[in-house]
């Protein structure tokens, strides 16, 4: 069985982040949209796990790429531009929840000092994994959404994708191996 | 069993005999069971799955193509610079909204209340805004605030949680209508306070009223 060519993935998104990065910091809108299309749904997810409320989260999308379009000018394209994005989405959703939390909390000085809620603990690890899945195939992503978001088993997924109950399995197989070379890295933040 | 076969069926969430024993041997598996083990909770947590609605993209591009025409800033301002931008911005702005009032109208883009603090116990009431392309239109409608004191007004804040611009100042909150040359999406904090005519641009720090949340 041959290995997944994981890595040859990653290197063809990483050379399009390349281009995609430089358009963006020269203040490019198109740049914006199509960094917004690759990364919206991992903000999404690390604002919403963390404060619970979906439109909360959606201010939190909209203000991560606002501030990060007014910082592309400081931007150095030579880096990698996920984790800074995931900074700012993670900083917007701090200051949403303590913003939510001024009235419960009247006293300033006891605002803030206030502790985060465990929702915010493992947002990286939510990053990481969301930004994995956008990076895979279509037809395995689907089949992972399948059998996760909407709780269906094999046959029934194997029925809503119109595919055989075969190929089902093995395409979750090869999404979950793929998946998990992905996350690899991470064992590096876990251990 | 191979590695790759072992970390897919732990990232599934399966817990096999076969699994079981290629870990008790294998070193890498063992230390990447952790991160595969998060990885399924991630997966399997219905809220990980939730997606930002389809228009938000338009939104979004909405709020920056006004300021396309140029590259963003490569410099930070200093926040009182920006209270000086915006003071300026207000002035243009009520220049700008003399000529454009009556013409423009229907329903506000936003509406935010805004209630009292200690300073102001009994002040309650509502902002709406229109966005505009040059800024944001405001119309303030306050009730049981009483006219600022001799030697004081009243002024509006907008905040992003680092730096503050006013929206500029007004002495009696009964249908006040006001301009700001910033959008509320990035600038989504707001606050009432009581300045005193002392040429000092920055926030004294008399906060009358606050954005109710929820």
């Amino acid at each position: 069985m041959h290995a997944l060519p994981v890595m040859s993935q990653w290197e063809r998104r990483e050379r399009m982040d390349d281009k995609v990065t430089k358009r963006f910091t020269a203040g490019d809108p198109e740049a914006l949209r199509e960094l917004y299309q690759d990364f919206s749904r991992p903000v999404f997810t690390v604002a919403f796990r963390s404060l619970h409320d979906r439109g909360l989260a959606e201010e939190a999308v909209q203000q991560t790429f606002l501030q990060a379009w007014r910082a592309a000018g400081r931007f150095d394209a030579d880096r990698e531009i996920g984790p800074w994005l995931y900074t700012i989405a993670r900083r917007v959703a701090v200051d949403l929840y303590r913003r939510e939390r001024r009235h419960q909390v009247p006293d300033p000085i006891d605002r803030d000092i206030a502790v985060l809620p465990p929702s915010f603990e493992g947002a990286w690890a939510a990053w990481e994994v969301r930004t994995a899945l956008e990076a895979m195939p279509e037809e395995e992503r689907e089949v992972i959404r399948a059998t996760y978001f909407a709780g269906l088993t094999h046959e029934e997924a194997a029925d809503r994708l119109g595919i055989p109950i075969g190929t089902l399995k093995s395409r979750s197989h090869r999404a979950h191996r793929r998946l998990a070379g992905m996350l690899a890295h991470l064992e590096e933040a876990t251990a | 069993m191979r590695c790759d076969d072992y970390r897919a069926g732990v990232l599934a969430g399966e817990d096999t005999a076969e699994m079981r024993a290629h870990v008790d041997g294998c070193s890498p598996c063992t230390s990447l069971t952790a991160a595969l083990k998060t990885g399924h909770a991630q997966l399997a947590d219905p809220s990980f799955w939730e997606e930002p609605s389809p228009e938000l993209e338009q939104q979004v591009m909405r709020l920056v193509k006004p300021v396309s025409k140029s590259p963003p800033d490569a410099t930070r301002r200093s926040p009182r610079r920006l209270v000086a931008a915006g003071l300026i911005g207000a002035a243009a702005g009520l220049l700008t909204f003399a000529v454009v009032t009556g013409l423009t109208g229907g329903s506000p883009d936003w509406t935010v209340a805004m209630s009292g603090t200690e300073l102001a116990p009994a002040a309650s009431g509502d902002i709406q805004g229109w966005t505009e392309q040059s800024g944001t239109r405001l119309h303030l409608d306050i009730e049981g605030l009483d006219p600022a004191p001799d030697g004081f007004v009243y002024e509006l804040w907008m905040s992003d949680g680092a730096a503050i611009v006013s929206a500029g100042t007004f002495h009696d909150a009964t249908a006040v209508e006001l301009w700001a040359g910033v959008s509320r999406a990035t600038f989504p904090n707001m606050a009432i306070s009581l300045e005193p005519l002392d040429g000092d641009t920055t926030p004294s720090g008399q906060v009358v009223l606050r954005i109710v949340d929820g």
